[in-house]
């Protein structure tokens, strides 16, 4: 090789002698906050999960290594059922919810159906209620008594025997899927989304109709993230709590968050819990690794990016039989639970119906003005959402940072970190957060600062997703052009990168506020009579069956979670809740 | 002194050695291009100038300091360079304006002189006009000055441009090489400009280091690369070349079916040993007759094979007498010839270099 | 079992005198006399700053948040926090707090006595014996002989029914009416892993007609609530006819318009007798003392009456129309049943009903 160096310096300058000092006099200060990040992660993901599997392994009062709480977890055929319990009804919710959301969602990616955009509005609609909130409508809708169902089927055919009851496997698996249809809606719709029509044309001219179009070619295209979002409503459903708790016990349906419970009751035995919990922990990780295949085999529509030109299938009269059932999912999944519960809430008892002696606002006046408790209980749930959303955003910003450029060795290990509590069930996470912080030494045991930590960690994952998406939008010459000019990384995320995520950023805050306002199952074990949240105190309310001021503080919550959705869609666009941002 | 000076830089991406011993130095004021096709290590090196990378091997040096090392970096910001990037990186959260202050305002310089060198420098690049627009309101070339202003209104002690105008249409391209030089003469940065495009860096450059597989091949001032390159690489990377296989048998070199005086071609090669020679397009000649024997050019019968024509000039590929050498040959657009028409080729031994 | 447990005939001859004394009692809102040990406890607890936090199961939330608020405004500038939940999550809570070692609760009052001993057994109570308890009913007096407990309130389970539904002659006499056939689809209760009453309740009916009741039951498929107060919203509802739930909430609910009755079972109604104890180591001392005493005072007590709780003072009247315990078959099993028989009964109870 000839290599013309103009000089060929005979000595450089002083060679790297003194390494060490010029590698502490070029250290950039902003490798200590990565640290801290590290720091941070290790302490809101790891220990609890570590305290978790430890607790599991350790007797009660000795600490001794010991498979007793095991033993003890599955000892009983009650608690293996439960298991089991959660295992069926999380299969029947998913393939229920897949039901209702596929057709809906075929029908607004790709076809002539009208109203399309009012089935948008109707999943998020069904999106935004809290699960606990649409199951104490559906005991009201569906109760087998009183249940305004009933009552009128009564009234029509004068039959003594109820239509339809809520407290059953069927009806609690329904009452689900009523709420979480809309996962598998999103990830079907923007599957759909991507798919040129030139498949379908392909396919077309090859002497295929548009019903055998759709279903050998369209569908199959999306089946896997049809199925990540079905996989995705299982998960939810066997880590839901609130819903199983209010319908699960008069429907005598134990399930394993309901069991998860029961081993904290006095005297609490958050070992056994911890041993408990495992399976669900495996289950959730192995579905999670599974769905994660699915989405990243090629040649699936999911992974081409932008697919070309799409034109909607005109559908003639079928059309209208598409948009039924959108109306059918829209009247059960928001307008009759939301009717039931407006209605309680304005009840003096909600069994008597509409009916100008049975109206009054004493229910609203009472929590706003007679229950101190329920005042504490909105601000606090303000004030740890916000926190919390901002905490995770900062934090989910700051990891996708550093996993993006690079800064770190073991990038990807902080990524998933990030990502794990997404596998965690909310109450399992909660008593990893019991087991590891509530006593000695934090004794954090009923402050603010664990409710705040734990809903930061539960989200962290939802806000890590936006903010590695934002992170992937901006250019790293962008913030290269700032160094170079003399501007520190602080500098540049400062002046460059902040303002270009503003939006991203807005958008995911909001959701992890909103998502955070009504976090129930993370905060069930945590709370402290300091610390209590309107979901909290909604689940402490229902105990009572103390539907009427139930509904009205749903209501509340209703009404505060709806203003920011609002803001959310002003400023950042009507999709923002709706992205696929789970992933 | 060199201005900046790189030894023995290496860097390995896991075993992949993406820059494998590179030697340059640059003197003060000095324009150099480094050229070379994509994954050639070009970019690299770039980057490791700018701090972005610490080199796995070999340092770099500024006015006889020690900047990158393996064993510590100076982090970029405080190498009082400047870059122009591939994408630009125009700040689209900031006007054309407060893009081109910035780097003044880390500086920590007075308002006063923030406003007027900004102002100059706006002047300079033909966008005064447009100081208090948007980036995402601008062209291409428009965005394109405005990184060049934002870069150079910094007096940088060097100035790195990452392929500048890749991104920008032909036209446009041709026209921003001239500005980029006209920038140079004016100011007269130590410039470093990575370019996979042999005219841009022709056109720019003082001199011009052709990278391959991560080494430098030759450093060279664009005449001498084009007319005297030393590598098989270097004369097929910059222009079109034909190559000839040779062996010296006495005075003559003998090829595929023909042969040529020796004494024409300077090379160091004993006799017997293989020679390749290059030999441009255009410095053959198509003749319908032989050509009058003037002694120090050499014509040889031979066959036109194909013909494309491409407006500017003709590409001809014509085959020797009883060879199999297929020759490219470019000609006038005004000189046409059929494939199977018989022609003389004619060499001209000053245009013909012998490669080691 | 005795069957008034060791409560006695005269405490509720008397109580029952009380009530009929009623009218008589001027219904003006007196303040209480603040006496001098309470103003000083009220100095105290207002000088520190403190906020009793109580833990409560022996209302339903309105009364409850009615307490607590009266307790601001009797002592303005000391708050008491309610936190209102069936008694076995309130003793969940208080042991989620033991474990972690971590002092949320100030003053403790469940429904469910076996909590108490055994908390007691654990060290876990600070001792108090309140003033005020002077002006109790006698026989609810002393109910731990070392004055770490005592009684707060007194309640009842008995058998609530939806009117509109069931006539009174038609509506159960007896627990074992809830056997019937005819009731089948039509019972609500609550769950004793949940609430204090409804244990209680399971212990008493257990010792009376063994598990078996239980099993019978079942075949009427009861609707299971959680809280005892569960049943009345079930009853107002129409969502089921006939229940076994608390005679406070009940007859608060039907003085609101609700179809609700109730009927004081022959083979016995259950009286709750409901202590409450300061946890050891509280940091609202002061404020903690005051509001025990505040429970007993006359105010209180008038609170919980015009909420249609039983009281246990005499000095007060009670609500209108209140019965005359001493006139029902009154059944309560011993301290030490409720202690053992709770945690038995809720595991029998999950294998019975499977919730």
């Amino acid at each position: 090789m000839s290599t013309t160096v103009a000089p060929k310096v005979a000595a450089g300058p002083v060679a790297p002698s003194g390494g060490l000092l010029r590698r502490l006099r070029y250290l950039e200060p902003a490798t200590l906050l990565w640290l801290l990040l590290v720091g941070a992660l290790f302490f809101l993901v790891v220990w609890p999960v570590a305290e978790l599997l430890i607790t599991s392994f350790q007797a009660r009062r000795t600490g001794e290594f010991t498979l007793s709480n095991y033993a003890a977890a599955y000892g009983r055929q009650r608690y293996v059922d439960a298991l089991l319990n959660s295992l069926a009804l999380g299969a029947l919710a998913a393939a229920i919810s897949a039901v209702m959301a596929v057709p809906m969602a075929w029908a607004c990616s790709r076809t002539n159906m009208p109203g399309r955009g009012f089935a948008w509005l109707t999943v998020l609609a069904a999106f935004i209620i809290p699960p606990y909130l649409g199951a104490i409508g559906w005991i009201l809708l569906a109760g087998p008594n009183s249940g305004w169902i009933n009552q009128t089927w009564s009234l029509l055919t004068g039959s003594e025997a109820s239509l339809v009851n809520v407290y059953t496997f069927w009806g609690l698996a329904l009452v689900i899927a009523l709420n979480s249809y809309p996962f598998i809606f999103i990830f079907t719709k923007s599957a759909l989304d991507l798919i040129s029509s030139e498949m379908e044309d392909a396919a077309n001219i090859l002497g295929a109709g548009t019903w055998t179009t759709t279903l050998k070619v369209t569908l199959p295209l999306v089946w896997p993230m049809m199925l990540a979002g079905i996989i995705l409503v299982f998960l939810e459903t066997i880590a839901l709590f609130g819903t199983p708790a209010i319908i699960g016990i008069p429907a005598r349906i134990n399930v394993v968050t309901t069991q998860l419970w029961q081993f904290f009751e006095a005297p609490v035995r958050a070992e056994v819990a911890a041993a408990y919990a495992m399976p669900l922990l495996l289950i959730t990780a192995a579905l999670i690794g599974l769905q994660k295949l699915l989405l990243s085999r090629k040649g699936y529509v999911s992974q081409t990016g932008k697919g070309g030109e799409r034109r909607v299938i005109n559908l003639g009269p079928w059309r209208w039989v598409l948009f039924g059932w959108c109306v059918v999912v829209c009247v059960l999944s928001v307008v009759a639970p939301m009717i039931a519960l407006v209605q309680a809430s304005f009840s003096r008892a909600w069994g008597r119906g509409f009916s100008l002696d049975n109206l009054t606002l004493a229910n609203y006046e009472f929590l706003l003005f007679g229950h101190d408790a329920a005042r504490g209980a909105i601000v606090n749930t303000f004030v740890f959402s916000a926190a919390s959303a901002t905490l995770a955003m900062a934090l989910a910003l700051a990891i996708a940072y550093v996993v993006r450029r690079n800064l770190l060795p073991f990038g990807t290990a902080l990524a998933f970190l990030c990502m794990a509590p997404f596998v965690i069930p909310g109450i399992v996470m909660a008593i990893g957060f019991y087991a590891a912080y509530a006593g000695p030494p934090l004794l954090l045991y009923g402050t603010a600062t664990l409710m705040i930590l734990a809903f930061t960690t539960r989200f962290l994952p939802i806000a890590y997703a936006n903010g590695a998406a934002g992170m992937q939008m901006i250019h790293p010459e962008m913030e290269e052009a700032v160094r170079i000019l003399g501007g520190g990384r602080l500098t540049a995320i400062r002046s460059v990168v902040a303002p270009l995520l503003k939006k991203a950023l807005l958008g995911g805050w909001l959701l992890v506020f909103i998502l955070a306002t009504r976090e129930l199952s993370a905060a069930i074990f945590l709370i402290g009579p300091h610390t209590r949240t309107i979901s909290v105190l909604l689940y402490d309310l229902s105990e009572e069956g103390n539907f009427e001021v139930l509904s009205a503080l749903g209501g509340i919550l209703l009404v505060i979670t709806l203003v920011f959705v609002g803001i959310g869609m002003r400023l950042i666009g009507r999709d923002f809740m709706l992205r696929r941002s789970s992933e | 002194m060199s201005k900046l000076v790189l030894r023995n830089l290496h860097r390995r991406f896991g075993s992949f050695a993406a820059v494998d011993g590179v030697d340059l130095a640059l003197q003060e004021g000095e324009f150099v291009s480094l050229l070379g096709p994509s994954g050639c290590g070009k970019t690299t090196t770039l980057r490791m100038i700018a701090g972005f990378i610490p080199p796995s091997d070999g340092t770099i040096e500024m006015d006889g300091e020690i900047l990158s090392s393996p064993q510590a970096v100076m982090p970029p910001e405080r190498r009082r360079m400047s870059m122009i990037f591939q994408s630009y990186a125009i700040w689209p959260n900031m006007t054309v304006a407060e893009n081109v202050s910035f780097g003044l305002k880390l500086r920590k310089l007075p308002a006063e002189e923030v406003r007027r060198r900004t102002g100059e420098i706006l002047e300079v690049v033909q966008m005064s006009h447009l100081a208090g627009r948007y980036p995402a309101e601008l062209s291409g070339g428009q965005q394109q000055r405005v990184a060049l202003a934002r870069a150079i209104v910094v007096k940088p002690s060097v100035l790195l441009l990452d392929e500048p105008l890749s991104n920008l249409d032909a036209n446009l391209r041709e026209e921003m090489r001239f500005e980029i030089r006209r920038l140079h003469d004016e100011f007269r940065i130590t410039t470093v400009y990575v370019t996979h495009d042999q005219a841009e860096a022709m056109v720019t450059s003082d001199r011009i280091a052709v990278m391959n597989a991560g080494k430098i091949e030759q450093v060279d001032d664009p005449f001498s690369l084009y007319n005297r390159p030393r590598t098989r690489f270097v004369a097929g990377f910059i222009g079109r070349t034909n190559f000839l296989e040779a062996r010296l048998v006495g005075d003559r070199l003998g090829l595929d079916g023909f042969e040529l005086p020796a004494a024409m071609v300077q090379s160091a090669a004993g006799p017997g040993e293989r020679v390749l020679l290059s030999v441009r397009p255009q410095s053959i000649t198509l003749h319908h007759a032989p050509p009058p024997d003037d002694g120090d050019r050499v014509s040889v019968p031979a066959q036109v094979v194909e013909c494309a024509y491409l407006g500017e000039h003709w590409d001809y590929v014509v085959v020797p007498q009883g060879s199999g050498t297929r020759l490219r040959v470019t000609a006038a657009p005004a000189q046409r010839h059929q494939p199977g028409e018989a022609v003389w080729v004619r060499f001209d031994p000053a245009q013909i270099v012998a490669i080691s | 079992m005795s069957e008034n447990g060791h409560i006695g005939r005269r405490g509720f001859a008397m109580l029952g005198m009380a009530a009929l004394a009623a009218p008589a009692i001027a219904r003006a809102r007196q303040p209480d006399e603040i006496t001098e040990h309470q103003r000083k406890l009220y100095e105290a607890a207002r000088a520190r700053n403190e906020q009793a936090t109580w833990y409560v199961a022996h209302y339903n939330s309105e009364t409850a948040e009615a307490l607590g608020r009266a307790f601001d405004e009797a002592f303005p500038g000391v708050k008491a926090n309610v936190v209102r939940t069936t008694a076995q999550v309130a003793f969940q809570r208080l042991s989620q707090d033991l474990r972690a070692r971590v002092q949320n609760c100030d003053v403790f009052s469940s429904t469910d006595v076996g909590h108490y001993i055994r908390l007691k057994e654990d060290g876990r109570f600070e001792k108090y014996v309140p003033e005020n308890i002077q002006h109790v009913i006698p026989s609810l007096r002393d109910i731990d002989k070392d004055g770490y407990y005592h009684t707060t309130s007194i309640g009842t389970v008995l058998i609530n029914f939806n009117t509109n539904r069931v006539s009174r002659e038609e509506a159960p006499v007896k627990w074992t009416d809830l056997l019937d056939p005819k009731w089948e689809n039509r019972v609500t209760v609550g769950h004793p892993a949940f609430s204090g009453y409804v244990g209680t309740w399971v212990v008493t009916m257990r010792k009376l007609y063994g598990w078996d009741f239980f099993k019978r039951l079942e075949r009427n498929r009861p609707q299971i609530g959680r809280s005892i107060n569960d049943t009345v919203t079930m009853l107002n509802a129409g969502e089921r006819w006939v229940g076994a739930g608390p005679g406070a909430t009940t007859l608060r609910s039907a003085s609101r318009g609700n179809p609700l009755a109730v009927n004081y079972p022959e083979d016995g109604t259950v009286l709750m007798i409901s202590p409450t104890a300061i946890m050891k180591g509280t940091r609202n001392p002061n404020a903690a003392r005051l509001f025990v005493e505040f429970l007993l005072s006359k105010r209180s007590c008038e609170i919980q009456a015009e909420n249609f709780s039983e009281i246990v003072r005499s000095d007060v009247p009670s609500f209108p129309g209140a019965r005359d315990l001493a006139t029902v078959k009154i059944i309560r099993p011993t301290d030490e049943e409720i202690e053992r028989g709770i945690p038995e009964v809720r595991e029998l109870w999950r294998d019975t009903f499977g919730v």
